[in-house]
Order: structure tokens, then sequence, then C-alpha cells
């Protein structure tokens, strides 16, 4: 059960993405509903919850986007694991706290595919691009992460979800 | 000990999860698994295309809410029954909208004189290092990776990837892409590089000429990339300067890719 609800919410998440957040764009950014959630459900739920689940929707993001398939997980990998040893320790109740996290996670994130592209001889944007893109998405994802929050606490303790131990 | 037993689990399963990621990655790039990532790429096209008839539904549906607004403060009196028009008129709207893009398309076949296949624009890229599309249109349907997308406004971009049932195309919004152009003024020829709000064009020098504000910058077919011909966007802004050896401007592209729903796939031009 709690399967199938965790794959139909990366896979809501996922096809959001991939449809509709290209219309909330500014300055070029859009934010990354997978990974707010993502980073949301490791905070909520726990390191281990977070890297299944990041795994999980990173897939789901690359088949939709050019290039071989398991990078999108890689780079959500990423940003789950770091906030794991945040959430353990740190203030769980903090607003601040997991806005920051997705903040770190999306520099990580947006690291990762640059690097993973230019490792694989795949084309990357230039410098300066990169650069704005991150700054503005980080931004973006950090100021949706308090709503994101609240919603995945309410949506895991709707399906009796245990919360991480602290 | 308990909290480092558990840190060292933790980064146990990232290190072989990310590790498994990775080889996924190197083994889903070999050309023998081309087939197989394409195919594994059309699965969620049903999904998004549902999606994506959601969000015009949810446009459709605003737009009716914000003309009953509009007619309650007008009068009151006649609101029920301009209520029911106004939602008549939006959904009108919505198919002759529909219409317009399909008629564009047809005349441009028409008049175009490639052979050609219109597709629907099932999603879009995840992350905004690509702008990038996906269509409902693949190999089964003539599509190959290379193959130019125009729409009834001018150029879209390139497909980047095909699969049997779907394709990736590459915007020219996306940073990574490029192509040469005229000006239609001045006839300057110069460079568009892709870029997430607006393209850039780096114009050439010539003795005499300056590339203006309102210009419109078409494909030049210059080293056979793109057709010659093909709309890309009007000249916005352009900052001139006798040291450099390009002029920088800006260009305001003909197609937003965000509300891009119709494209077409150009079967028969091989860029060389």
């Amino acid at each position: 059960m709690r399967l199938v609800a965790g794959m139909l919410l990366m896979l809501a998440g996922a096809l959001v993405q991939v449809t509709w957040a290209s219309q909330l764009e500014i300055a070029g950014a859009f934010p990354n509903v997978v990974l707010i959630v993502v980073i949301a459900l490791t905070w909520t739920q726990g390191v281990r919850a977070g890297l299944l689940w990041g795994c999980a929707g990173g897939i789901l993001l690359d088949l939709n986007a050019p290039g071989p398939l398991g990078l999108h997980a890689v780079a959500l990998l990423c940003g789950a694991y770091v906030t794991g040893f945040w959430a353990r320790n740190l203030d769980r109740e903090s607003p601040l706290h997991p806005a920051a996290a997705v903040a770190v996670s999306t520099v990580l994130y947006s690291l990762v595919l640059i690097g993973a592209d230019r490792v694989l001889g795949l084309p990357i944007p230039p410098f300066a691009t990169a650069m704005q893109l991150t700054v503005t998405a980080t931004l973006y994802n950090a100021a949706l992460m308090p709503i994101a929050l609240i919603t995945v606490r309410r949506a895991t303790s709707g399906l009796h979800w245990e919360p991480a131990a602290p | 000990m308990h909290g480092s037993a558990r840190s060292r689990r933790s980064t146990g399963r990232f290190l072989t999860l990310a590790a498994s990621m990775l080889a996924l990655a190197v083994i889903s790039q070999q050309s023998w698994a081309a087939g197989a990532r394409g195919t594994a790429k059309g699965l969620l096209a049903p999904l998004e295309a549902q999606m994506m008839s959601i969000a015009s539904g949810v446009e459709r549906t605003t737009a009716i809410f914000g003309d009953i607004a509009t007619l309650r403060a007008e009068n009151q009196r006649l609101s029920a029954e301009n209520q029911d028009l106004r939602r008549r008129l939006a959904e009108l709207d919505a198919a002759a909208y529909d219409n317009k893009e399909l008629r564009q398309a047809l005349d441009f076949q028409r008049t175009f004189g490639h052979r050609t296949a219109v597709a629907e624009v099932v999603g879009r890229g995840p992350d905004a290092f690509s702008r990038t599309l996906e269509i409902d249109r693949g190999s089964d349907d003539g599509v190959r990776p290379g193959m130019i997308v125009v729409s009834g406004a001018g150029l879209v971009g390139r497909v980047r990837e095909a699969g049997p049932h779907g394709a990736i195309v590459q915007t020219l919004a996306d940073p990574q892409s490029r192509a040469n152009v005229f000006l239609s003024g001045s006839g300057l020829q110069g460079t568009i590089i892709g870029g997430p709000s607006v393209l850039q064009l780096q114009v050439e020098h010539r003795l005499g000429s300056v590339a203006s504000k309102g210009e419109w910058a078409i494909t030049s077919g210059v080293g056979g990339g793109y057709p010659r011909g093909l709309v890309v966007g009007d000249v916005v802004s352009v900052t001139h300067s006798d040291a450099a050896i390009t002029d920088a401007a800006f260009v305001d592209w003909v197609n937003d890719p965000a509300t891009l729903s119709l494209v077409i796939v150009v079967l028969d031009f091989s860029p060389s």
C-alpha cells in the first residue's frame, strides 16, 4: 500500500513537472516539483525513504529528458542523502532548515546534472546561463518548500506513514 | 554508536543506488540499447497527453470564470444568460484556436515543399538546462534524430532522440542550440544562440550596415543545419560596438515553448 501510494505520488510529481511546471517560469527557471517532494519526504520520513523515492522520481524524470537514463536519479539521490544528514542533526520543526536543505539540494542537483553531461560528453550550457538558472531555481524551490512540506506531512499522516526517528 | 552505524548504512545505500543509476546511465547510452531506451521514454507519453489536455481544460475553465466576473460587474440582471453565452463562446474560441493551428500546419505543409508530419506536444523537459519538448510521433512515423521541427510561426528546433511512438525535440531556447540566420532588413548574417528567456544573436560587422530593432531573423541555410527561409524571431535590441568583431542583439522568438501544442516535423530535410 505504502509502495503504491509512494509511486503514485512520484508519478504525479513527475507528470506535473513535465507538463505544467514550465508554465511557472520566472527568469528562465521553473520549480522542480519532484526534487521538492523528494526533499520533503526525506525531511519527514528519513534518508532511507528519501533515497528510494529519489531514485524512482529521478527515473521518471529521465524518461522525459534527452540523454541516458539515471542521471536525474543520481542528482536527486545526492539531494536526499545530504538532506537526510541535515534532518537528523537539526531541528525538524524550523521552517528555515527544510527551505535551506532544498536550496542546497537544488545546487547539488544542478552540479550533478551538468557534471554528468560533461563526463558523458553531452552538451552543457554556458557557465553564465547555468549559474543564472541554478540561482533562480534555488530561490524558487526554497520559496515553495514550506508549502510542499505541509502538504507532504498531511499526506503521509493521512496514509499513516510513520515519521522518521529524530 | 547507533548514529554512526545508521550513517554508515545510509552512506552504503546511497553509494549502492548512485552506482546502480550511473551503471544504468552508461548502459542506456550504448547504441545497442537505443531501442529499449526509446521505448521506455515513450511509456509516459499517453499520461502526459492526458495531463496536457487537463491543463487546457483548466485554462478554458479559468477563462470562463473571468468572463462571468466581468459580466456580473457589467450587468447583474443578464448574468445568467451571459454566463451561458460566454461559456459557449469560450468553447468556440478554444475550438477555433485548435482549428487555426491545424490550418496553419496544413498551409505550411502545402507551401513549404517538404514532406512533413504534424505532431502533438505531450511533454516538456524536466529541468531548465535542456529546453526540450516531447512529441507523440516517433520512428514508426518516420521521425529520426536530426530532423528539424517547425510550427506555423517558424523554427522550433531539432529532433534529438526518437523512440517508436515519441521523440524529444531540442528547442531553440535550449542553451546548446545554434542556428545561422540573416536579418530581413540589413541582410547581415549572424548566429542565434539559445537562451532561457530570449535568444541571443551575434551579428557580423559589415561596412555601412548595422542591425536594427524590428528586423526579422530568418534561417540562412549556411552550414546546412537548417533550410533557408524559416522565421526565427524579431530583433528586440542591438548593442553596437566599433571595437568588437560582432554586434550583440536579442531576438524575440516567434514560438513560445510553454504554449506550443502542435509542431511539424520536416521528414525529408537532412542536415549536412
